[in-house]
């Protein structure tokens, strides 16, 4: 069966870093990937910068390059057409839909995609971001899109990151999954973590050990 | 209505939600707004936020609605505010004209973008010339550079108080960068801190019959004779003179046994004190002087920095607005400045103290008289 997953979620709460590690994870298995980057709108922290890094580690990236752009961030980008297809590939896909909750609207351009019946589409969450910091916050939040599979508590502050954080992240984003029976797909933390975690799960729930890659795609 | 900041806290977001947060920390009522990227997302986030805490936005036709359509808010009575960049930026300057001399308060927010005209969208130190001193005449306002998320949330309190306060548009001046970025910050509702927020008055509508129960309110942007307008802009003046001391803020760090001091303000700042803590490690004694405030530009602070070394690097995203500022608030004081000016383009810590270590091979260049 192939994996279809997308990422969503606010600005900075992990969406791309998700979709990348995810990609570079199901790569390690062995599988085939290709690696979406829907983060049209603004030319900030999206994919394209990672691409020649990503390829070479074996994932399939369609994203724009910088060369290949003109005007770039002036009034958002346009789909291409291998974006738009995405779905027709083979093997797995997994979609970075960037650009907060405005972003959902280009991932709705892609052909068959709330036709595919593997597509799942997890919400990543970060409660250091103001609007999704409480459980209300974030039910109300996840109304806004048409379905959820899954969330992933990545709550997170940068390099200020402590365990804390992870920690009440979990709490709060296993009290969503309780009241609205959306389960917890992971907890997702920097690989230094997992010296003091030591397993693979966190609180009940599964870890995904991440690498930071985005910071090096600011622009 | 729910408060919007209940408790300090940790918060991790990008520059423009900063913006829009602290304009909601200071209980700001209306923003009037056009899009221009790197701006748009304080539109959007504000927006997000209005419903919830009743607040309200209008996005006008262009810049220069945008600026007017603010003013009409302030002299409602709101505490009204608005976001550009780039061009946007330069028909602002209209409105803000208008309100330096009507002694209008208003707050706006500048990320800067490259220029001229349109360039990029992604970032500059380009608009300070603009931002400072890109009225017609002579007007008074306030600018602050902000170099963090955290000053961003702070400087948008400052702004909405010594706007209403004093009485002058105030800008707070960041950039693409900043706009952009993430990092943590700590949100917290001013008044929890002892910090006074400033009310907002109806400026025209008061209650009772003008010349009778009040003086009348005369708000004026033109004048017909020389004499008539000389008697309203030297009172201006001398008024922003006096309390400019009040206002200006500056950073100094490591400058107390400085052979070299790096001058820089906003993001680049960041840079420069990133190189100073590197070339301290070797044992090269240089510091930063940071402007917060590019207007009032604290003289003062400067010209006491210059009494350790008159020895200058001057570091900026531009080709030498800030230098500018520099160069007149030392006037007849015999410093030399060396400088990195990278118009529209963003200077790293490595390049500064690449400069120190050229500059301590090769004497510094320029003696300013």
């Amino acid at each position: 069966m192939n994996i279809v997953e997308a990422y969503v979620g606010e600005y900075a709460s992990g969406k791309s870093e998700n979709a990348v590690n995810r990609a570079l994870e199901l790569v390690e298995q062995g599988r085939r990937v290709t690696l979406v980057d829907l983060d049209l709108v603004e030319p900030f922290y999206t994919l394209r910068p990672l691409k020649k890094t990503l390829e070479s580690k074996g994932v399939r990236v369609i994203a724009w390059e910088t060369k290949e752009t003109f005007g770039l961030g002036e009034a958002g980008y346009v789909l291409k057409p291998e974006m738009r297809w995405a779905l027709r590939r083979e093997g797995d896909i997994i979609f970075d839909v960037g650009y907060g909750i405005q972003g959902i609207k280009i991932f709705n351009l892609i052909e068959g995609l709330w036709e595919n019946e593997d597509l799942k589409i997890y919400v990543v969450v970060n409660i250091s971001r103001p609007m999704t910091s409480s459980v209300e916050d974030i039910i109300t939040y996840l109304s806004s899109f048409k379905k959820v599979d899954g969330l992933i508590n990545n709550s997170h502050l940068g390099e200020q990151t402590d365990l804390d954080i992870i920690q009440e992240g979990a709490c709060i984003v296993g009290e969503v999954s309780r009241l609205t029976q959306i389960p917890v797909i992971a907890s997702t933390m920097e690989k230094t973590f997992a010296a003091l975690v030591g397993s693979e799960s966190f609180m009940g729930f599964p870890v995904r050990y991440i690498e930071r890659y985005m910071p090096q795609t600011f622009w | 209505m729910e408060k919007p900041i209940v408790e300090e806290k940790r918060v991790f977001m990008t520059g423009n939600e900063v913006v829009a947060w602290g304009a909601i920390a200071a209980q700001a009522d209306i923003m009037y707004g056009y899009p221009i990227t790197p701006q748009n997302e304080i539109m959007h986030y504000w927006t997000r936020l209005a419903p919830k805490y009743q607040k309200k936005f209008l996005q006008t036709e262009d810049e220069l609605s945008a600026g007017f359509a603010t003013i009409g808010g302030v002299i409602a009575g709101k505490k009204a505010f608005s976001a550009t960049a780039g061009p946007g930026n330069t028909l602002f300057q209209e409105p803000v004209s208008m309100a330096e001399m009507m002694r209008i308060p208003m707050v706006v927010v500048i990320q800067q973008r490259g220029g001229p005209s349109t360039a990029t969208v992604i970032y500059s130190q380009q608009e300070v010339n603009m931002t400072t001193y890109g009225g017609n005449g002579e007007g008074m306002r306030i600018v602050y550079s902000t170099a963090s998320h955290q000053e961003l949330f702070d400087c948008m309190i400052k702004a909405f108080n010594n706007a209403w306060k004093y009485r002058f548009p105030t800008f707070v001046l960041g950039d693409g960068y900043q706009a952009k970025m993430r990092e943590p910050l700590v949100m917290y509702d001013p008044q929890d801190r002892g910090i006074e927020l400033i009310e907002p008055e109806i400026i025209i509508g008061k209650e009772g019959v003008p010349g009778r129960d009040r003086d009348p309110v005369f708000l004026r942007n033109a004048y017909s004779m020389e004499e008539e307008l000389y008697d309203v802009l030297m009172p201006t003046i001398e008024e922003y003179d006096r309390i400019a001391p009040e206002i200006t803020e500056y950073h100094s760090f490591s400058c107390e046994d400085a052979d070299l001091i790096i001058v820089a303000h906003g993001i680049v700042s960041r840079a420069a004190v990133a190189a100073v803590e590197d070339l301290r490690k070797e044992g090269v004694k240089v510091g930063v002087f940071r402007p917060v405030t590019l207007r009032p530009f604290p003289e003062e602070a400067l010209r006491e920095v210059a009494g350790i070394t008159p020895n200058f690097l001057v570091v900026e995203s531009s080709n030498g607005q800030m230098a500018r500022l520099f160069k007149e608030a030392l006037f007849g004081m015999e410093v030399k400045m060396d400088t990195i000016f990278k118009p529209g383009v963003g200077i790293t810590s490595e390049e500064i103290v690449q400069q120190v270590k050229n500059i301590a091979d090769s004497g510094i260049k320029t003696t300013i008289k």
